[in-house]
């Protein structure tokens, strides 16, 4: 029982709150992405219907925080999933921790770029 | 904190039996199918970068507007939709909202991602309807 308690906490205590803080972030944003993308824009979308969304700034705001906040959750998630079953020393935990962040803002960086041709059309 | 409350807190009320573990697996089996449809996601929309006035990024979207694809984007939305609402309610049980009553929590969060579902899934079939599977396409 006392491992199990334990387990919840090990990833600490800032990316327990991050991990909350950005799945409250996802839920509204996503709401909002699939929304707009998805339901109003079904069968219609291309690169123009693309343009035309993020010709609103709230729009592409909206998409930059789901980047950044998905990116996170998905690889806080990630790990936690990893400390479970593998990541047995801390020496370990710290150097997949690093590698994660590494990987995580390359994944910011080359969405923001991907976003880029929109954002400046 | 002695043992007992921080059991109560955490794994109490039998989270760890049945249905808590059940919504546990598959809350994890959701979110690693995510990370991975985020890593895609983002390298799919990235094309937008690729070939004159966005060529490659239509002619990609034009092949993920295939009725297959539509219909594995409905798989997607139910692991969004689970993931989602699981996610919601573990943070109220986290602020102590529920620990008692979790199946309850559970089913009623289900409840919703089965109406979200409706919703998602009515869209798509009149849209398939509109086109690929009318002739009005």
């Amino acid at each position: 029982m006392k491992a199990q308690v334990v387990s919840t906490y090990r990833g600490g205590m800032w990316s327990w709150v991050f991990q909350r803080i950005t799945a409250v972030l996802l839920i509204v944003c996503l709401a909002i992405h699939l929304f707009f993308t998805h339901i109003l824009s079904i069968g219609e979308l291309d690169y123009e219907n693309v343009a035309n969304r993020l010709a609103h700034g709230t729009l592409t705001a909206v998409d930059i925080i789901l980047l950044a906040a998905g990116i996170y959750h998905a690889l806080n998630g990630l790990r936690m999933v990893l400390m479970d079953y593998w990541l047995t020393s801390r020496t370990r935990a710290r150097a997949v921790t690093y590698a994660l962040w590494a990987v995580g803002i390359a994944f910011l960086v080359y969405g923001i770029w991907g976003l880029w041709p929109w954002i400046g059309y | 904190m002695s043992a007992k409350p921080r059991e109560t807190a955490n794994v109490g009320a039998g989270l760890w039996k049945a249905t808590g573990m059940w919504a546990w697996l598959l809350f994890r089996i959701s979110g690693l199918v995510l990370v991975f449809y985020l890593g895609a996601h983002i390298i799919v929309i990235s094309t937008g970068q690729f070939g004159a006035d966005g060529g490659t990024f239509n002619s990609v979207m034009e092949f993920l507007e295939h009725p297959v694809a539509l219909i594995l984007d409905l798989a997607l939305v139910v692991a969004v939709l689970y993931h989602a609402l699981n996610g919601v309610r573990i943070i109220l049980m986290d602020f102590g909202v529920g620990i008692h009553r979790h199946k309850i929590m559970f089913w009623s969060a289900m409840a919703v991602v089965v109406i979200c579902f409706a919703f998602f899934a009515w869209v798509l079939l009149d849209h398939l309807i509109a086109t690929d599977w009318g002739g009005g396409g």
